[in-house]
């Protein structure tokens, strides 16, 4: 048997040899940002360069997904190392799609980059043989939670059920034998570091219309009902809650008005709002979710609006194992040392690996490699090496040290692993999330 | 017999002066009147008419019998103070005030009683004078005014309504007061017009209480659900016609107990007004939707007391006529204003409610200056706040009775009211409420 240092050098040494190649399919999926469930460039880019890898590649999945694993030839544990596809939508970003306005504004590209990375590195005969299990890799859909009108068409078509990809690869069944789950993301912490541990919170979707009743604005708005008022009334509604919310819980309940009329001289009749509701864990979402509600139907009431509020599974709050955890930390210090390691804060934002986390081990270390503000026109990768070739490097080490051994790590962190929910449970959860609630006097 | 009459008031007409000042330094405020009425009561019964006081907590009537019988015109002055802290006038024993000029109506009032008392004009009188002075025209002071309701002491909250429903109206016929302002145009008296119908509410948001700084999750917070419903019933107005003369306003009255307590017990107090009670229904229906939106969006309980206010002011077009007629020989021609019956500026009188029973007229003389209900409201000029209305209503009434009550007579043959007092009373009977709002 050869010693671990020898296959993790070997790893490294090939992951070295295509880190141009790497570097530039990141860059090449920036100038072509794709959003959710549009990414069709992007999963036939990723398809192809498994193909050529010489993997059997399944796509399509949860419309553009992709799936392909590099299988030891020994049973044992199953891990995945994921990449997300999509992009944001930021007109006036620089590397913005002139078309579509979609960018790479959360810095997805790289973690494409990063996990082609581990493919390229582990492929090789005499890695293979030190490990045991399989490595599956999925480069998943839509992160990002938007574009919900366009989401929801897909759902009425029966394309697809969540609004998040991994929701889909788990409803699709690749989560089913996963004993471990990594994902690389990218960061703006301090330059050069990478942060890990950390939580995030969870949410659910919204999308609330208000109907009302037209009536001549100026010539007799005694028979309009005003739409706009109910809404806005709704949110002050809203807004009156917040004192309610626990400091521990981190709620987050930020709403858009989508629509806020028709013409300006009608009473509106017709207003539209979308709002998240966030926390840090399930009942204070669906706690803030209720107050909400109420508010919403408030303003409806106040009026004489009818309002419909329906409410969308978003994601789930990710919590990110420990031991899992600890194995790479050391493996990420071993490259950039102790020092540049950081521990990551609970984040309030939202991301669809918090439903993975409930489900297997999970991580999701940051590469703090970009400038400008998350999802801002300004959020470039500046540091490829760390954010491509450094993430890739740090997450295949840390595959090493889980499936060496007979798996031996692997096994103990998914033997200890105590997952919030089964796969079922999970899915039965999500659907309850479902609602769509009419309210008027 | 006229000249004799308006004479009387010309010679006594100081002290009528006096008894308007006498009665303002020691303004008090609604059915709380017991030192005004006293006053009043002895100046009538120096007069030699037979007084009757207690009535409706602190009203005064008293009746001028004629030679010969006929109909019974009553002289109404309203004896309450308002509540303006910030007025130069405030009487320091009650914190009330003269802000609404009621004191100026006393005094006209005894100058009308001082010039029909005079035996030679009071045997030219076919019918009969009934001096009434009514409490608590102010409808203020809800929550004080609920505990005497609670408490027997009265049923209906103003001084005309409970009067009404005490029969002390029951052998009058008509009625007529003046009431002082600062507006109402130029001319020195203006008549006509008519007054906003109004509803109050006492709207009680139940919260529940937690330390505002350590467990605000664990309060309910009944402030919060009082802002948003003031809040909704401002986004509501611009669904009210300028020709309803809708008004909606209100008070915070408790707004929570301690800063760093989540309030949970907050007092709302509501008025709406429209310029009719039938219209008032439909607004009200929509301001209750708004008070309950805001206990909605909280979780809060809301508790709604409705409280039957006025009604709108409906003036006789016949007694009109004869107060016009006798105020243009008064004062001039051109100082006297006729306005539109629909004319009003959006308050509301507890005459209103008389309005609904008999004929009436509610003419303005124009002798303050300052807003109404403002800590700038003073009676500057008191010849025309006291004397020459009491000689109008003086000479008005004498022509009301000449000719064997001819004019009088005549008024009540076209008069058509629009309640008969039994159904006057169960109509405010039915105008009373109380709901509690939860879980909704």
């Amino acid at each position: 048997m050869t010693p671990k240092s020898d296959t993790k050098s070997a790893f490294l040494n090939n992951v070295n040899e295509r880190s141009d190649e790497l570097e530039r399919i990141s860059q090449d999926i920036l100038s072509h940002p794709e959003s959710g469930y549009k990414e069709q460039r992007t999963s036939e880019l990723v398809a192809n360069w498994f193909r050529t890898a010489g993997f059997e590649v399944q796509t399509g999945i949860g419309l553009t997904g992709v799936a392909a694993t590099l299988d030891t030839g020994k049973p044992g544990p199953h891990i995945a190392v994921m990449g997300e596809l999509d992009s944001l939508v930021v007109p006036g970003h620089s590397f913005a799609d002139e078309n579509t306005g979609a960018a790479h504004a959360c810095g997805h590209h790289a973690q494409i980059g990063s996990m082609l990375g581990v493919a390229a590195g582990l492929s090789q005969a005499q890695i293979k043989a030190e490990l045991t299990g399989r490595i599956s890799f999925f480069a998943t859909p839509a992160e990002e939670y938007i574009e919900l009108g366009f989401r929801e068409s897909l759902r009425a078509e029966g394309q697809i059920e969540f609004f998040g990809g991994k929701q889909e690869f788990i409803k699709l069944g690749f989560f089913n034998d996963v004993d471990i789950a990594m994902l690389t993301h990218t960061g703006g912490e301090t330059a050069g570091t990478i942060g890990v541990g950390g939580s995030n919170n969870g949410m659910i979707g919204k999308t609330v219309t208000y109907i009302g009743r037209a009536a001549h604005a100026g010539g007799s708005p005694h028979l309009g009902i005003n739409a706009l008022n109910a809404a806005h009334l709704g949110l002050a509604g809203i807004h009156a809650q917040r004192e309610t919310f626990r400091d521990s819980d981190t709620v987050r309940v930020h709403p858009v008005i989508t629509k806020g009329g028709d013409a300006v001289n009608s009473v509106p009749a017709n207003v539209q709002l979308e709002t998240y509701v966030r926390a840090s864990n399930v009942p204070a979402i669906l706690n803030a979710s209720e107050k909400v509600d109420r508010a919403l139907k408030a303003g409806a009431l106040a009026t004489g609006a009818t309002v419909e509020i329906s409410t969308s599974p978003g994601y789930l709050p990710a919590k990110y194992d420990k031991q899992l955890t600890e194995v790479y930390r050391n493996n990420a210090a071993s490259l950039i040392g102790d020092d540049n390691v950081i521990e990551l804060p609970h984040s309030t934002g939202c991301t669809d690996m918090g439903d993975v986390s409930q489900i297997v081990a999970t991580i999701q270390p940051t590469a703090n490699a970009t400038s400008g503000t998350g999802h801002g026109i300004d959020y470039l990768v500046e540091n490829y090496d760390l954010a491509v070739i450094k993430s890739a490097k740090a997450m295949g080490l840390t595959v090493i040290d889980l499936l060496s051994d007979n798996a031996l790590l692997a096994k103990k962190i998914s033997g200890s692993f105590k997952a919030p929910m089964s796969i079922s449970e999970y899915l039965s959860r999500m659907r309850g999330f479902r609602s769509v609630t009419m309210f008027s006097e | 017999m006229r000249s004799l009459a308006l004479n009387r008031i010309d010679k006594h007409g100081d002290q009528f002066i006096n008894d308007a000042k006498a009665v303002y330094a020691t303004a008090e405020t609604g059915f709380n009147e017991t030192r005004t009425a006293k006053y009043v009561a002895d100046r009538l019964s120096s007069l030699g008419l037979p007084v009757e006081t207690n009535l409706a907590m602190t009203g005064v009537k008293a009746i001028l019998k004629g030679s010969k019988p006929g109909p019974n015109i009553a002289v109404i002055a309203e004896l309450d103070g308002l509540l303006v802290p910030t007025h130069p006038g405030v009487n320091a024993d009650t914190g009330a005030v003269h802000a609404c000029g009621h004191h100026a109506q006393i005094g006209m009032l005894l100058g009308v009683a001082t010039a029909l008392s005079d035996d030679e004009v009071r045997k030219h009188l076919s019918g009969s004078v009934t001096f009434v002075l009514t409490p608590a025209e102010e409808f203020i002071e809800i929550e004080k005014r609920l505990t005497l309701k609670e408490a027997g002491q009265i049923e209906f909250l103003s001084g005309k309504q409970e009067m009404i429903r005490l029969g002390i109206f029951d052998d009058v016929d008509m009625a007529m007061m003046t009431h002082t302002t600062s507006g109402n145009g130029d001319s020195a008296i203006s008549i006509g017009g008519t007054s906003n119908a109004h509803v109050s509410h006492q709207v009680k948001y139940i919260g529940k209480s937690a330390h505002a700084g350590g467990a605000p999750d664990q309060g309910i917070n009944a402030l919060q659900a009082a802002t948003l419903a003031t809040n909704a019933i401002n986004s509501i107005r611009e669904t009210f016609r300028e020709r309803d003369v809708v008004r909606v306003h209100g008070m915070l009255s408790r707004g929570g107990t301690s800063v760093n307590a989540v309030p949970s017990d907050v007092l709302y107090e509501g008025r709406v007004r429209a310029k009719s009670v039938e219209i008032l229904e439909d607004i009200k229906e929509r301001v209750i939707r708004c008070y309950r939106a805001g206990a909605m969006a909280m979780g809060a309980k809301v508790e709604l007391i409705e409280v039957a206010g006025y009604h709108a002011l409906q003036q006789d077009p016949g007694l009109i006529d004869v107060f016009v007629r006798n105020a243009r020989k008064i004062v001039g021609r051109s100082e006297v204003t006729v306005n539109k019956p629909d004319q009003t500026q959006g308050g509301s009188t507890d005459m209103g409610d008389l309005s609904t029973i008999m004929p009436v007229i509610h003419p303005y003389t124009n002798a303050a200056v300052g807003v109404g209900h403002g800590d700038d409201y003073l009676v500057e000029d008191y010849e025309r706040a006291v004397n020459i209305p009491a000689k109008i209503m003086t000479a008005t009434l004498l022509e009301l009775f000449t000719n064997d009550s001819l004019g009088a007579k005549k008024i009540l043959k076209n008069h058509t009211p629009k309640y008969s007092i039994d159904e006057y009373v169960e109509v405010q009977r039915s105008r009373f409420s109380s709901t509690l709002y939860e879980d909704e």
